[in-house]
């Protein structure tokens, strides 16, 4: 019975990898099943003597084979926002009202198989009181003869829209294009490695309405270089997920993210996720320190009146810090067709953690808890 | 050589190094051996509401974002 549940087993795996896009010589089949799962995100940030955002998130995803050559998926989520944000750095006292808001966003992608390649178009909304977005992408994947190899290629365009519910006058702008080139390869049995290359470039209203004082370029361009690399352990049992992305901007920010998430198999049923993530991050160029103009005070910096620089933001998000990610993730195989599963993560940024230069000074560390509960179903 | 080109070349001899370190020999498989690959946990992709959820907090929070995929629009998150 064992032996047979083993063998089973095995060709279930097998045949899985025989349609799995850039694994098998059949390379661009579409999927077998479909799946539907709904989540549910709980979010919350905060700083020393401050409770910032609380995000309540439900969310939907289908994926749906559409006979042997198709395939549509999308996904649509709800955000319940509410609390406060400061207006500069991390001052409290400077700090937004409370406030609420709601995001509604989703998105939809059809794509075609054939033997070897396989293309697809998607489109995407999201929609706040004072901001809206839609953008729409091309992607297309070509696997080698054997299989083990996949180029894929694919094209982005974005276009915003930016309000501010503190000025009914602004009505600006923002048109962001994004094209990316990767490689998977399979690179034994047990690895599978990627490399993707993407470059953005935006052009438009890229200040933050809710920052004082906060004017910045109205161009930035991105380049982002991402490697991925995942291992099994046959002795273990586990797969070992990593990943390390470089990213710079023309704002002049370097970024380093490294990522590693180990996937524990126990018995049969279950999956233990431990995961870490450290990210750094330089600041930009028009970022400044929290030093306010003796004579006028905060948020303007010394001389901010007598001789205005071009551009400023006094945004964390803009300083240089490092950020760690700890998490722990539950997955349990209800039955064949059904899974659920349990997520918990919390985050840390802070000035002195940034690794290669000198963090920001003066700022206050900021924290974040985000869990995540989910069911799906294969059909 | 720019700054991201020179990375890029970087990238690639990490690349090369990961696999080396691993003790991975670049051993391409044949189609019978890949039920390894098909696991769940093996796809680049993972959990997809999973990776929409934390991609968007990480966007909001930090300036990098990015690299994934194509196709994202922005918000207006503070």
């Amino acid at each position: 019975m064992a032996a047979t549940e083993r063998s089973d087993r095995a060709g279930a795996i097998i045949a899985a990898a025989l349609a799995l896009p850039g694994v098998c010589a059949h390379a661009e089949n579409a999927p077998e099943h479909g799946v539907v799962a709904v989540k549910y995100l709980h979010y919350q940030d905060s700083q020393p003597g401050l409770q910032r955002i609380r995000v309540e998130a439900p969310s939907l995803y289908v994926l749906a084979p559409l006979g042997s050559r198709w395939s549509v998926e999308g996904s649509a989520v709800y955000d319940s926002v509410s609390g406060a944000t400061p207006r500069y750095h991390t001052a409290i006292s400077g700090a937004t009202p409370h406030m609420t808001e709601e995001r509604k966003a989703g998105d939809v992608k059809v794509t075609r198989y054939n033997e070897r390649s396989s293309f697809g178009v998607g489109v995407s909304h999201s929609s706040e009181r004072d901001y809206k977005s839609t953008a729409g992408s091309f992607e297309a994947g070509f696997t080698s003869d054997d299989g083990n190899r996949t180029w894929n290629f694919g094209l982005g365009y974005a276009s915003d829209t930016i309000g501010s519910t503190n000025d009914a006058t602004l009505h600006e702008s923002r048109r962001t294009a994004e094209a990316q080139v990767g490689v998977t390869q399979a690179w034994s049995a047990n690895d599978l490695f990627q490399l993707n290359l993407t470059y953005v470039g935006g052009r438009g209203y890229f200040s933050d309405p809710y920052k004082e004082p906060d004017i910045r370029p109205r161009k930035r361009d991105e380049a982002i270089v991402l490697v991925r690399w995942n291992h099994y352990f046959d002795g273990a049992g586990a797969t070992l997920r990593s990943a390390y992305r470089f990213y710079r901007d023309s704002f002049r920010i370097n970024a380093h993210t490294l990522g590693a998430e180990w996937v524990q198999q126990v018995g049969s049923m279950v999956t233990v996720t431990p995961s870490v993530r450290l990210y750094t991050q330089s600041a930009a160029s028009f970022y400044f320190d929290p030093v306010y103009d003796p004579d006028v005070g905060a948020p303007y910096p010394p001389g901010y009146f007598t001789n205005p620089p071009q551009y400023i933001s006094p945004d964390q998000r803009l300083s240089a810090f490092g950020a760690v990610t700890v998490g722990l993730k539950l997955g349990v195989q209800i039955t064949p067709d059904w899974t659920t599963d349990l997520k918990a993560e919390h985050y840390e940024q802070r000035g002195s953690w940034r690794v290669g230069g000198t963090g920001s000074p003066g700022l206050d560390p900021f924290r974040a808890t985000f869990v995540q509960v989910g069911v799906a179903k294969r059909f | 050589m720019s700054r991201p080109l020179r990375f890029v070349r970087s990238a690639f001899a990490a690349l090369l190094a990961a696999g080396a370190c691993s003790g991975c020999a670049f051993n391409p498989p044949q189609p019978w051996e890949k039920g390894n690959l098909a696991r769940q946990e093996m796809t680049m992709g993972g959990d997809p509401l999973d990776q929409r959820f934390v991609q968007h907090i990480y966007g909001s929070k930090e300036n990098a974002s990015g690299g994934y995929g194509v196709g994202g629009g922005g918000c207006g998150c503070n």
